[in-house]
């Protein structure tokens, strides 16, 4: 039996979702999820002098966000684990235990035992011109499948659409080595400079890129008012690691721009055995001085093999 | 124990940061339980001379007597801050060009009219400002923000990020990457990108960040754009400063 949704039907299957829980639709949206998890600028808690009393953010209701890709489902995955480590992020979790994943995708969906499961309470999957297939993964998606516009059918046209939409193929290809990944970039550093010095001259250090990646997590805190406000960080900026000596472990863009790197491909392998990366391709396509992490990865790639070659030889 | 003083002065431009200050108001007034404004000539009648706790100058200095009146408070007062982007980078009284000066002269003065005025520069020409208010105008949050801080004992702060963390909470795409130009990257955040967010570019009236990468980004706006439309977004707030005369004006 196969849990079918017509596409006509999305929008009063979310309108029945609405009844009971906010829904958001992240179909148009610019920043990743971890937007509602972990807000781009948050006030965590306020200490109110009167009744000398902290209070915290209330979340009120519980909340679908719908539209999700699968590369920021598999990122909210890694992010979900993320923010477990070292200890449980109390203000992530307060919302990420409030949420309801829903993924759409316009690609097959490939699932276990063959492929990892993929991130996402429910994932709607295209399966011809009109219909989406409604894969439930969790008993959260189980709770938000039960709804008249969800209709089982035996005998249903299920047409594979060619994996069309990734925007960073080979990088994704790439990530199935995350080992190799961070030895390459670790590698680069010294021994390919060129590439470093090269981007250091052509990025803006704007911060976009953190911005925008659905596994870019680092915030800055800031205590105001009776008041502790958290907001992302982003490593390209020039105070991103300074102390409080006035130190800066990162003087330059170029040292500011490959801890990016670094840290995605290098510490994170270390820290949880794999690139904190999902392809998604926004760095790229919000990038103002048109940055592509995927060529950069390719051609450090191309070096380091280059450089084997001549060593062996 | 007395509040602290603090006055508000003006000088050559469009008022608007004041009635930004004014528009804050029931918030003002709780703000201003904390500390007495004994001079304020757009505001008040009551005009107490010095010496202050602080003075917020807003407006450049562009005549002989505003220049003295400029140093007068610096000396009367412990701290100065410059409000809004007429005081930290000249703002609009910075875009007038000499030339077309001399024309309007005539035009509006006639011929016999002896110019006192001098070339709008910012506040920090003529003595030492201890913290600068950015914007045009300045935004109420900012004020609020910096009232705070400087009734609470910190050292008012600047935010060492871009435009563009905030122009991405708003949810713009980038004006960049739809190749038409902006200065947002090079630019203190402050504003919640307002201009972008309303259709225009980013000028740059929040003055640059820390360590911008202005060449980085005339690499890009040369293939936006031509030398022309370049200078006219550079000269718009930030021509008086370092960072043009230096890497934007040989370049352009």
């Amino acid at each position: 039996m196969v849990q079918v949704l017509e596409k006509k039907q999305i929008n009063d299957f979310l309108a029945e979702l609405g009844k009971k829980f906010e829904i958001i639709d992240a179909r148009n949206d610019i920043l990743p999820p971890k937007q509602y998890f972990f807000p781009p600028k948050e006030e965590i808690f306020t200490f109110d002098k009167k009744s000398a009393r902290v209070s915290i953010p209330k979340i009120k209701k519980d909340f679908i966000i719908f539209g999700l890709s699968l590369p920021d489902l598999e990122a909210m995955v890694q992010l979900d684990e993320i923010m477990r480590k070292p200890q449980e992020d109390f203000f992530y979790f307060q919302r990420r235990n409030r949420a309801y994943l829903i993924g759409l995708s316009e690609d097959p969906i490939c699932l276990p035992p063959v492929c990892a499961l993929p991130g996402g309470d429910m994932i709607l999957e295209k399966i011809n011109e009109g219909q989406y297939r409604v894969l439930t993964l969790t008993d959260k998606g189980k709770k938000i499948a039960k709804s008249r516009f969800l209709k089982s059918f035996k005998n249903i046209e299920i047409k594979k659409y060619p994996d069309g939409l990734v925007p960073m193929p080979t990088l994704k290809k790439m990530l199935l080595d995350p080992e190799y990944l961070s030895d390459i970039v670790a590698w680069s550093w010294k021994n390919d400079a060129k590439i470093w010095d090269d981007l250091k001259d052509i990025c803006l250090g704007c911060g976009i890129c953190t911005y925008v990646c659905p596994l870019c997590y680092c915030f800055s805190v800031e205590d105001r008012n009776a008041s502790r406000c958290r907001q992302w960080d982003a490593c390209t900026l020039p105070n991103f690691a300074k102390i409080s000596s006035g130190f800066n472990f990162h003087k330059t863009l170029k040292e500011r721009y490959y801890n990016w790197f670094f840290h995605k491909f290098v510490r994170a392998y270390k820290e949880y055995g794999k690139s904190q990366c999902v392809a998604c391709g926004r760095c790229k396509k919000y990038c103002p001085a048109g940055i592509d992490i995927e060529k950069v990865l390719i051609n450090i790639k191309e070096d380091y093999e280059k450089y084997l070659s001549v060593a062996k030889s | 124990m007395s509040k602290p003083k603090i006055a508000i002065c003006d000088f050559t431009d469009c008022e608007g940061c004041q009635v930004q200050i004014i528009s804050l108001r029931e918030k003002l007034l709780d703000l201003e339980k904390h500390f007495d404004i004994v001079d304020w000539r757009l505001v008040q009648a009551k005009k107490e001379k010095g010496p202050y706790f602080a003075t917020l100058v807003e407006g450049t200095p562009i005549t002989p007597s505003e220049i003295e009146t400029l140093k007068y408070f610096r000396e009367q007062s412990k701290y100065i801050f410059g409000l809004g982007s007429c005081a930290s980078l000249a703002g609009i009284p910075g875009i007038i060009s000499k030339e077309n000066r001399e024309k309007w002269y005539k035009i509006i003065y006639g011929a016999g009219y002896k110019p006192q005025g001098i070339d709008a520069l910012p506040i920090q020409a003529f003595v030492k400002v201890d913290f600068l208010i950015h914007g045009c105008p300045v935004g109420q949050e900012q004020l609020v923000r910096f009232f705070e801080e400087l009734m609470a004992g910190q050292t008012p702060s600047y935010r060492n990020y871009s435009v563009c963390f905030e122009c991405k909470v708003e949810g713009n795409p980038c004006r960049l990457v739809e190749k038409k130009p902006c200065l947002g990257p090079i630019t203190q955040a402050g504003c919640k990108a307002v201009c972008v967010s309303g259709g225009s570019a980013c000028y740059g009236c929040f003055g640059l960040r820390t360590e911008p990468n202005i060449r980085a980004l005339l690499t890009i706006l040369n293939n936006i754009t031509d030398k022309k439309e370049i200078e006219r977004y550079f000269t718009m707030f930030l021509s008086r400063t370092e960072e043009y005369q230096k890497i934007v004006k040989p370049n352009l």
